[in-house]
């Protein structure tokens, strides 16, 4: 164990001296967050911020027509550019997304919608996500809904007065199940955008260990450096737990790193604070969880991989491909049943549910054995093979 | 020190053993130039004395001690210094010295005091806080050595030690090995710079093709496998008439200015000088006596190019 200190004290040496191993692990995830907690902020956001731009052109005189468009310019979330250009240039306009959509009153409105005909024409511009088409369309309906029973009540009306604007009154109440952590503030009673950043981007960053981790691995195989040691006594698996000490240690110091950036970093930025759950032996198991298997991770890659470059490639391409699949870069409810069960077998997404756990849904240490044992069992079988692999192979470099 | 018998090793899937039957025995204190071209045998030799390869029980002994059981008494008694720098390149002298102590389990004051007696051995005292990567090919070959030296080995294994370093460093390293041998250390020391091996090796073995070629002490070697030689090198090359007219008189084989002409007396020599006056050919410079260490190691390995 006294031995296993200079093995720590010198990869601590080495990695201090490498900075573009630092810069990988520690800048790099600190400006993902950074970058996708404040890119990101008002997809998670419901404070009225978000604007989406449209353009109008009403091709009616009549005052049902007016009435709707006040009734579109009321809506919380959009914006209505002004032009008063013709159809054409609108739609010219919209089909370079310089708006996001287009809304067109037809002529003789009260007429078609009194009759069931068309009277709106929604032309979309390519940028805009189904998803926000489906949201304004279903407010355009209820829009044109709440016209058409006014006019109806009104025909049908034996006094003929016009009767007063309907309004549909809130019958809805919602809230995020969503758990305040003790000390969060009274408004904050929803998922953030740093609460559901960080896990992702903090795991992804993790898993990068791989290349520095497998780098210096190699080179002391290339270098004779293995060999001399290991004429020196040691067996190949206290090598392999040589390097896997200190560079667990440096995972977990990344994860503390990332955490206090979303604690105290982002809010200091204007963003919101990051709330670490209400079980601190959860996440620590999660971490030192999601650490071992990244270190594993790097260890494996450093046995299939005869050069720093191979190394790299491999496990650059690896990751990306672990955190596309993991949901980090996507999330994974957006995605198709089928890509749903695929993402089941990324570790990163296990680390992800066991950080989405505590953060998000109040979990408790119990809760999160599940995603852990998993990646504990990844963990042990790459060092298995990483260990079978080193011995088999020796040290020397072929 | 080292008892090697009947000693066999073949590479997986290689189609020829990388060493047959090698019997080698080398007395305690000596210093053994292990020579041969690549791929003789000589590393593979040397990583099983050092246990990165596993060899068969009974077939190699290290002061008594059968290698192939692994036993950990002999580690620290033993140390391999590797033809690579294999040392980390972005710590300084010291802090390499320091790991690789710490790493074999010295306590901090033997330590400090490994590395004041390796770095003055070595000639590193003023450049122990220099980055390894910042020294030059000299100073990092007697890194190199240091590092081999902190563990006191009674057994130290060099892999080519001077390659391709100035003539300074080389006669420091050189000198340098002769101390820690005359300390009591055996030296196990691989070169293809035979003037290096006859300077230092007190016993010599020639491998090829994985066997052992010859093995003596180094005087033995050149006296008995050795013959008298008389070289001409010539001031111009001869002319065709002059070599017919020599070789009537003479036997010799010619290599561009140099003639290797055979004698077997003194009288021999006067003859063949008078024929090369005779001729007029002029001579440059002559050279009489034994074979060295190079001739006869061309002569054994049949002077063919190798990679």
């Amino acid at each position: 164990m006294l031995r296993l200190r200079y093995f720590v004290h010198k990869e601590l040496l080495l990695l201090g001296r490498d900075l573009h191993g630092l810069l990988l692990l520690f800048v790099m995830p600190a400006v993902f967050i950074l970058i996708m907690t404040f890119a990101l902020q008002n997809q998670y956001a419901n404070d009225g911020k978000v604007k989406v731009d449209y353009l109008l052109l009403n091709q009616d005189d009549g005052a049902l027509s007016q009435q709707l468009v006040q009734n579109i310019g009321l809506i919380e979330n959009l914006r209505r550019v002004p032009n008063t250009a013709d159809e054409d240039h609108l739609r010219a306009m919209t089909a370079a997304d310089e708006s996001q959509f287009l809304v067109l009153i037809n002529e003789g409105f009260a007429q078609k919608l009194a009759d069931g005909e068309l009277v709106l024409q929604l032309d979309i511009a390519p940028g805009t996500r189904p998803v926000l088409v489906s949201l304004i369309k279903a407010q355009l309906k209820n829009l044109l809904g709440q016209l058409y029973l006014q006019q109806q009540l009104s025909d049908s009306s034996a006094s003929q007065k016009p009767l007063p604007e309907l309004e549909m009154p809130e019958m809805i109440a919602s809230h995020y199940l969503y758990d305040v952590n003790v000390n969060a503030s009274a408004d904050q009673s929803r998922p953030s955008s740093v609460q559901q950043n960080v896990p992702g981007w903090l795991l992804f960053s993790m898993f990068f260990i791989a290349i520095p981790l497998s780098n210096t691995l190699i080179s002391e195989r290339h270098q004779g450096t293995l060999d001399r040691l290991h004429t020196m006594g040691f067996p190949y698996y206290t090598i392999l737990f040589g390097k896997l000490i200190p560079y667990f240690f440096i995972n977990l110091l990344q994860v503390v790193v990332m955490l206090l950036i979303g604690m105290y970093l982002v809010p200091m930025l204007g963003g919101e604070r990051l709330m670490l759950g209400n079980s601190l032996p959860g996440l620590a198991m999660v971490a030192v969880s999601a650490s071992l298997a990244a270190v594993s991770y790097s260890i494996f890659v450093a046995q299939i991989a005869k050069t720093t470059e191979q190394a790299t490639i491999l496990a650059g391409v690896c990751n990306i491909i672990m955190a596309a699949v993991g949901g980090i870069m996507v999330p994974r409810f957006i995605m198709p049943p089928a890509m749903q069960t695929l993402s089941e077998f990324s570790p990163m997404a296990w680390g992800l549910d066991g950080f989405l756990d505590i953060f998000l849904r109040n979990a408790q240490l119990v809760d999160v054995l599940a995603e852990c044992g998993a990646l504990l069992i990844f963990s042990f079988v790459l060092l298995l093979l990483s260990i079978s692999l080193f011995s088999r192979r020796g040290l020397r470099n072929n | 020190m080292i008892k090697i018998k009947q000693l066999q090793f073949r590479y997986k899937g290689a189609e020829q053993a990388a060493l047959q039957n090698i019997e080698l025995a080398v007395p305690a204190n000596t210093i053994l130039g292990l020579l041969g071209p690549n791929g003789a045998g000589k590393t593979t030799l040397l990583s099983i004395l050092s246990g990165l390869l596993s060899c068969p029980a009974n077939t190699v002994f290290v002061d008594g001690c059968d290698i192939s059981s692994r036993n950990t008494r002999l580690k620290p008694r033993l140390s391999l210094v590797p033809q690579d720098y294999a040392f980390y390149q972005q710590l300084s002298v010291r802090e390499n010295l320091s790991f690789f102590a710490g790493a074999q389990g010295l306590s901090k004051s033997v330590i400090n005091e490994r590395i004041r007696d390796v770095s003055e051995i070595t000639g590193l005292e003023d450049r122990l806080e220099a980055k390894a990567i910042s020294l030059s090919g000299g100073l990092k070959r007697r890194l190199n050595l240091a590092i081999g030296l902190l563990n006191k080995p009674q057994l130290l294994l060099l892999d080519e030690p001077t390659v391709g370093i100035d003539p300074h460093s080389r006669h420091f390293i050189l000198e340098a090995i002769k101390r820690i041998n005359a300390q009591g250390t055996t030296i196990v020391y691989t070169s293809h710079y035979m003037e290096e091996v006859e300077a230092l090796c007190d016993e010599i073995v020639i491998v090829d093709k994985g066997q052992v070629m010859l093995q003596g002490s180094l005087q033995s070697l050149l006296q008995a496998g050795s013959r008298q030689s008389f070289c001409v090198d010539l001031c111009e090359l001869p002319t065709a008439e002059s070599m017919e007219r020599l070789h009537q008189v003479l036997t010799f084989h010619r290599d561009l200015l140099r003639l290797n002409i055979e004698v077997d007396s003194t009288s021999d020599i006067i003859d063949a000088l008078q024929t090369l006056q005779e001729c007029q050919l002029n001579i440059g410079r002559i050279h009489y006596g034994a074979n060295n260490l190079e001739e006869l190691f061309l002569d054994l390995t049949q002077r063919s190019l190798r990679d």
